[in-house]
């Protein structure tokens, strides 16, 4: 697949923007690019996927680094679950070829819709509380330290074994549609385990890049990895999601990121239209 | 050497394997405006111009062929994950925590696995 020089250079700007929207909504670059090269560039969704997924790992591995440092990340809880989501995500990638472009499509939107709505709700904060269930055998309690209260906060998941297997779930998407699936990741660990949202989203984050890695091998060996649609797409998101990350801070009203939102929103609606075979 | 140590450690590691990519990355695509996705900068001629393909990666990265340039960066960037967990499993070891270097040395065998077994 590819579109000549200066679709090169279209594709590249098409993606920073791509990678600044997504960091600044709230979502992950690959959410936004999948369906943008399927159904704008006309790009086969396997490919897509695969240029995608490459950077999923670039982003993930620049983030994890500032979510190391803050300490939020509980590297017990990563691993744990990773186990699970890297075998949902070989078994994705392995099935993908396999699975018609509308189903795949009708589940990237519904993951965007996923995505835009936690994105909302989060937006809406909510406090944090210390919870205190049965102790676990897998040791994957915490503590952190939360700015707004000014002390620590102690925290026990719960329902671990639901939240493995939502974590299943998440990488057999990823693997599937080549996209992070942070929103999956983390309504398994904050919804259904009731970790704080915090350490939820930065041991997401950290998990992210490994689940990348485990379906990337397999994309590779189909031939879903072009480079000639892989380096404009993951420079551009990796240029904008690093500015994108730069900017969010200065954004203090929240109102501002809530601009993104209708932007995302569409995107997913127009995904699962495509999906049903409606051409809106 | 501490856990704070092996923090930093493992944040060197992933900021060089990503700006190193991202370099190999942005260099192959540069100069794909210049000679092409299959030509090359020294001259050569690759009988080899699959852009999915990654086979005869050393020799096509001699002859300075984009393709196999941002291919290179692309090796360096999927190997960072996997470094990562390596790293995270030796920080277990040195907690003498045997449960969580087990669940993560699975983790790494799996990324192992998908990565060289299905080809």
């Amino acid at each position: 697949m590819t579109l000549g020089a200066s679709g090169d250079f279209v594709l590249f700007v098409v993606s920073i923007v791509a990678g600044l929207l997504g960091a600044l909504g709230g979502v992950g670059g690959g959410l936004v690019i999948v369906p943008v090269l399927t159904l704008v560039f006309g790009v086969d969704i396997h490919l897509a996927a695969g240029a995608s997924i490459v950077s999923v790992i670039a982003t993930s591995s620049g983030a994890a680094v500032a979510f190391l440092r803050d300490g939020w990340a509980n590297i017990r809880i990563a691993m744990f679950l990773q186990i699970a989501a890297v075998i949902g995500a070989i078994v994705g990638a392995l099935v993908a070829p396999a699975v018609p472009t509308q189903i795949l499509l009708l589940t990237l939107g519904g993951v965007l819709l996923i995505s835009v709505a936690m994105q909302l709700a989060r937006l809406a904060e909510e406090p944090a509380a210390d919870v205190h269930p049965a102790p676990d055998r897998f040791r994957l309690g915490g503590r952190y330290f939360s700015l707004r209260l000014r002390r620590e906060i102690e925290y026990q998941p719960t329902r671990v074994g639901a939240g493995f297997g939502m974590m299943a779930i998440a990488g057999l998407v990823s693997g599937l549609l080549g996209i992070g699936s942070g929103a999956l990741k983390v309504l398994a660990m904050d919804g259904l385990m009731r970790l704080p949202m915090k350490v939820s989203s930065a041991t997401s984050n950290f998990m992210i890049g490994v689940t990348a890695a485990a379906s990337v091998g397999i994309y590779v060996s189909r031939g879903y990895v072009d480079a000639r649609l892989v380096a404009p797409v993951t420079l551009g998101i990796l240029i904008g999601a690093i500015s994108g990350a730069r900017l969010l801070p200065r954004l203090t009203n929240r109102h501002v990121r809530l601009v993104f939102v209708p932007v995302l929103l569409l995107i997913a609606l127009e995904t699962l239209a495509r999906g049903l075979g409606v051409n809106v | 050497m501490t856990d704070r140590d092996l923090d930093r450690l493992m944040s060197v590691v992933l900021v060089i394997g990503v700006i190193i990519s991202a370099l190999l990355i942005a260099l192959g695509f540069g100069a794909s405006f210049v000679v092409g996705w299959t030509g090359s900068l020294t001259g050569a001629t690759f009988s080899q111009v699959d852009p999915t393909d990654f086979s005869s990666l050393i020799e096509r990265l001699a002859g300075l062929q984009p393709l196999a340039v941002v291919q290179a960066g692309l090796v360096v960037l999927i190997a960072t994950p996997v470094i990562r967990v390596a790293v995270t499993a030796v920080g277990f070891w040195r907690e003498r925590d045997t449960l969580y270097t087990a669940v993560t040395l699975a983790v790494l065998g799996l990324l192992v696995v998908s990565l060289v077994f299905f080809r």
